[in-house]
Formats: C-alpha cells, structure tokens, sequence
C-alpha cells in the first residue's frame, strides 16, 4: 500500500489558511488565497480544523488561567539584560494596548526629573530609536516607558500613575538604584501623574498629551 | 486612564488584571489555538501541551520584536512551538517503536492505511534534528519546499535532502512495523 503522508496540495496549504484567517495576507496573495479557500474542500475542511482548535483551546485552556501561567513563568525566569526584561513583563501584565493613533507624551516641563530630599527619579522611553530618556518630542504609539529610580537610603518603592477619575500602581516593591523591572505603556489621553513614593518621600513626574 | 488592564506589579511577580485585554490577549486569540494544537499534537499529553504552550509565549513574549516583524508570524511561532516540543521529545526519549506497534495494532485490517498524521508524528523521532523540524513544516503545516526555505533560512536543496533524510528513516523504521506500507520517494514530492 503506497501512503500519502500529505503536504502541500496545488494552492493550497494549512498553513496558508492560517496566516489568511490571522490577516497576514495582503494584496493580490490575499485575493488569490480567498479565492482559492471558497471552492476549495480541503481548504474547507482545514478551517473547520482551526475552529475547533480555537474551541478546544477556549475549553481547556481559559485566557486567565493561561496568562496567569504566562506571567508566572516569566517572572520566575532569571533576568535578562536591561532591554530584553521590562517588555515581556509588561505584555504579560496586560499592560500593552497600542492605540492606532499616534501618541504624543511630553513632560510638563523639565524632562522627566523631579527630586526632593536627594532622590530622583527618571522617565526613559524605548521607540524605535532605542532607549533615551524622556524629552519635549513626541513619543511614537507603542514605545515603552520605563522608571530609572535613585532612592537614596530609601528601602521601599511605589510608583502609580494618576489621571482623572484612575490610578493605577505601576511598581511597588524594593527601591532599586536603576532602573524597575517592569515598563508600561500609556494608552491614556490628557493629564497625567507619575508619583513615585520611596518611603515617605514623594517624586513626580507630570505627563500630558 | 483608557482601557489598561494592568493592575498591581509587585515585588518583581507581574499580576493580570480583569478588565480590557491587550497584547496577551490579542496574542491568544490570533495565536495560542494554534500553538496549543501543535503542541497537543506532538506532546500528546493535555498537562503536558498546557505547560508547553506557556512556554512557548514566553519564548514569543521576550522576542517580542523579532515576533510582531516577522513576514508571517504564524509561521514563527508554529515554529518555536515545533521546536519546543521536539526538544522536550528528545529530553524523554520518546518510545516511538511502541507508538508504531500501537498504530499498527489501531488497524483493523492490512488494507487499512494507518493515521496519516498520527503517523508522521510517531515517525518523527526516527529522523536527525533538523530533518523533523522539515517534516513538520512540510506535512503538517504543508509549506511547499521553497516556502520551508524562506522560513528556516535554508537552501532549497538542504530542505530537499532533509525530507529525503526523514523518509528513509521512516521507511526504515516502518519497515518492520508495518511492512506493507509504501512511502513516497523524496523525489516524489
């Protein structure tokens, strides 16, 4: 008996049916796959097959019990180097939401540096430049934020962004000399706080767009 | 604030909150039943494939860029899922001539051709490292040839030979276990 083990047919593939079904096709291969997938049963029987995938996965693997895992597994990893930590964290948290606009985000005045009592803390932002420390240009949707602390003596570290009517705790842990484990995006629009408590003493940092 | 789901970071341990979903979420729906059906597919164990589909966002999530850029990120990721899970395969040693026995046994007669899928998955641990990842990609996800080129960064005729390499050691291997069963030369294909 000669066995077929599969693979690609004449137009088709499952993996084209997939990446069709996820919008990475564009254009004419775009066209020319839908065009293909309407008369096509095998196509048709692959995206029955990625229905019930998708099914099976919402059955037996909810998304919270899933991003729970996710965000466990990746703090209970080792660090990593300075630019390859914060952003995962950050996405696990649930923290990334890109506006499809683009965002605008300046400080009020001095870029991002408030200090009382000798500590200080520093806003630097991760685009498609790299990393630089926040200044009066716009920041491009999507780029990261990331908090650069110098605490002083100070033990303890709480950062929490106030905007109307919200308030959000973006760090509290150890007071690090450097900069926090974890980066944020701000999706939101109008004024906003960075307050930054070290112990009892308070830095800020005022953002609006 | 719009629609930020981030709740407490604390202590260095990141924490979901409820509420709006961002880029795990989206992430999830476009990705993770994939993943999560290649993974239940070579793992063949639903702890096992759970454990292994959080692992492979993990790898995603800290190679966030390279992911999002990628010309076809379905591909990327089946990739690392296929990769994960193969690793783990080889970590276990996974008994693949009792696996050939049971498929063999699953016939009800010798006319019956066995699992085509079920099949290239028990064969795969037949083959050389690289040559498993092919056959993955080329009977699985049904990439054509050149395709599998542009998505390991291989010449055409290295993937030629991978999959040659894959079915003569499956042929081999089926020799014994299912005599009657014929494969495709790789010229074949």
């Amino acid at each position: 008996m000669n066995l077929d083990l599969g693979g690609p047919g004449p137009g088709c593939s499952a993996m084209r049916v997939r990446r069709l079904l996820a919008g990475e096709l564009l254009g004419a291969e775009k066209e020319r796959t839908e065009a293909h997938v309407a008369s096509c049963a095998r196509c048709a029987a692959v995206q029955r097959e990625l229905a019930e995938e998708r099914e099976a996965l919402r059955r037996e693997v909810p998304f919270d019990a899933f991003a729970a895992g996710v965000a466990e597994k990746l703090a209970r990893q080792p660090r990593r180097s300075f630019t390859q930590r914060w952003a995962p964290l950050a996405a696990a948290a649930g923290l990334v939401l890109v506006a499809g606009t683009a965002l605008v985000l300046r400080p009020t005045d001095d870029p991002g540096v408030r200090s009382k009592g000798g500590v200080s803390a520093q806003l630097f932002v991760q685009d498609a430049r790299g990393v630089h420390a926040l200044g009066n240009g716009p920041v491009a949707a999507g780029a990261r934020l990331m908090i650069k602390l110098h605490p002083g003596a100070h033990k303890r570290a709480r950062a929490v962004l106030v905007e109307p009517g919200e308030e959000s705790v973006i760090y509290d842990g150890p007071a690090v000399n450097g900069t926090l484990p974890q980066a944020f995006e701000w999706t939101g629009s109008g004024p906003a706080t960075l307050r930054i408590a070290l112990d009892e003493e308070m830095v800020e940092i005022k953002l609006h767009r | 604030m719009t629609a930020v789901g981030l709740r407490v970071i604390a202590g260095g341990r990141a924490g979901i909150a409820p509420g709006p979903p961002g880029l795990l979420a989206e992430l999830y729906e476009k990705y993770a039943p994939g993943v999560y059906a290649r993974c239940r597919y070579l793992l063949t164990d639903e702890a096992d494939a759970k454990d292994a589909l959080q692992d492979v966002f993990v790898k995603a999530l800290r190679a966030l860029p390279e992911f999002r850029e990628d010309a076809s990120p379905s591909t990327w990721i089946l990739r690392i899922a296929t990769h994960h899970c193969l690793n783990l395969l080889r970590a276990r040693r996974a008994a693949w001539r009792e696996q050939l026995q049971a498929l063999q046994k699953d016939r009800r007669h010798e006319t019956e051709p066995p699992d085509r899928r079920e099949l290239v998955r028990v064969l795969l641990a037949t083959a050389p490292e690289e040559a498993q990842e092919v056959a993955v990609l080329y009977f699985v996800d049904e990439l054509t040839q050149a395709e599998i080129g542009q998505a390991t960064g291989r010449s055409l005729p290295t993937v030629r030979k991978r999959l040659r390499e894959f079915l003569s050691c499956a042929r081999e291997a089926l020799r014994e276990a299912m005599p009657g069963v014929l494969l495709p030369e790789g010229e074949d294909l």
